[in-house]
């Protein structure tokens, strides 16, 4: 990616107002600039949620992981690659273009199904699997203690999946509670129960009844 | 599941282009908000500091209305 396109770029996402458009406009032209290197980056937490809910969810800055397939991601290269963007800090954490970026390690990911893609405006972006972000989601609002925040963020996506407009993988969803990194099924069953019976749908996870 | 709305869906083995993106934010909104409080920004967190700081005591830009998505 040639300066004067990173230099338009950087100005729009400067000047975006919308902070859920501005977060991925702005993980857009990093996934592309690290994908140059070899460097698959992914976008996980409040972005990731935000992505899929539009729920008014995220903050001022955008999380990002590397997948497992990618080059080693030395500090160096992280350096060099987000200098190109006038990044103000590192080497995990900069700010850029009116927002935070940190670059987190790997993913960390137990989901069999793929991450979901959005073409965005400066290259494509892959974002954490919403199977896995919402049992996540679940396990916080129970675990240690209740978690009103995060209950409601995964009713938001329930919600937003019950309605058809986030195509999720029940069956997944369901193998990911009863893992024993999240042993969280009831919890998960009952809530998708409450959350279905609101929005007036059947519970996927008992389609029978 | 299949979609019962014709608000573009987020699919899971395509990407979703961005102006199909753009047009069902309103649609996610409205579903999200039928069941949750219209902010779930959480009210503090470790990186209060820096972003109170940035965004002029708040701890990010403030969401675009859904009456405007």
């Amino acid at each position: 990616m040639d300066e004067r396109k990173i230099k338009t770029a950087l100005a729009d996402i400067t000047a975006e107002k919308d902070p859920t458009i501005k977060s991925q406009k702005l993980a857009s032209i990093c996934s592309a600039l690290f994908r140059e290197r070899g460097v698959e980056l992914i976008v996980v937490g409040g972005s990731a949620i935000e992505f899929y809910t539009d729920g008014a969810y995220a903050s001022g800055d955008l999380d990002l992981c590397y997948s497992a397939g990618s080059q080693p991601l030395s500090l160096r290269l992280r350096q060099e690659l987000m200098g190109k963007l006038k990044g103000e800090g590192g080497p995990r954490s900069w700010q850029v273009a009116g927002m935070f970026v940190d670059i987190l390690g790997q993913i960390e990911t137990l989901a069999r199904t793929p991450f979901r893609k959005l073409d965005a405006p400066y290259g494509p972006i892959k974002i954490s699997q919403p199977e896995e972000l919402l049992v996540e989601r679940i396990l916080v609002s129970v675990y240690p203690g209740e978690n009103e925040t995060a209950r409601n963020c995964a009713k938001a996506f329930l919600s937003t999946a019950l309605r058809g407009q986030i195509e999720l993988d029940w069956n997944e969803v369901k193998r990911l509670a009863q893992r024993p990194e999240y042993r969280i099924f009831p919890q998960c069953d009952a809530l998708v129960k409450e959350v279905a019976d609101e929005v007036q749908i059947k519970s996927p996870l008992h389609p029978d009844e | 599941m299949k979609s019962k709305s014709k608000v573009p869906c987020i699919p899971m083995n395509e990407s979703i282009s961005w102006e199909d993106w753009l047009k069902g934010r309103r649609a996610r909104r409205e579903s999200s908000k039928l069941v949750t409080p219209e902010i779930l920004r959480r009210k503090s967190s470790s990186s209060d500091g820096r972003l109170r700081k940035l965004f002029s005591g708040e701890r990010g830009l403030p969401f675009t209305p859904t009456s405007k998505l």
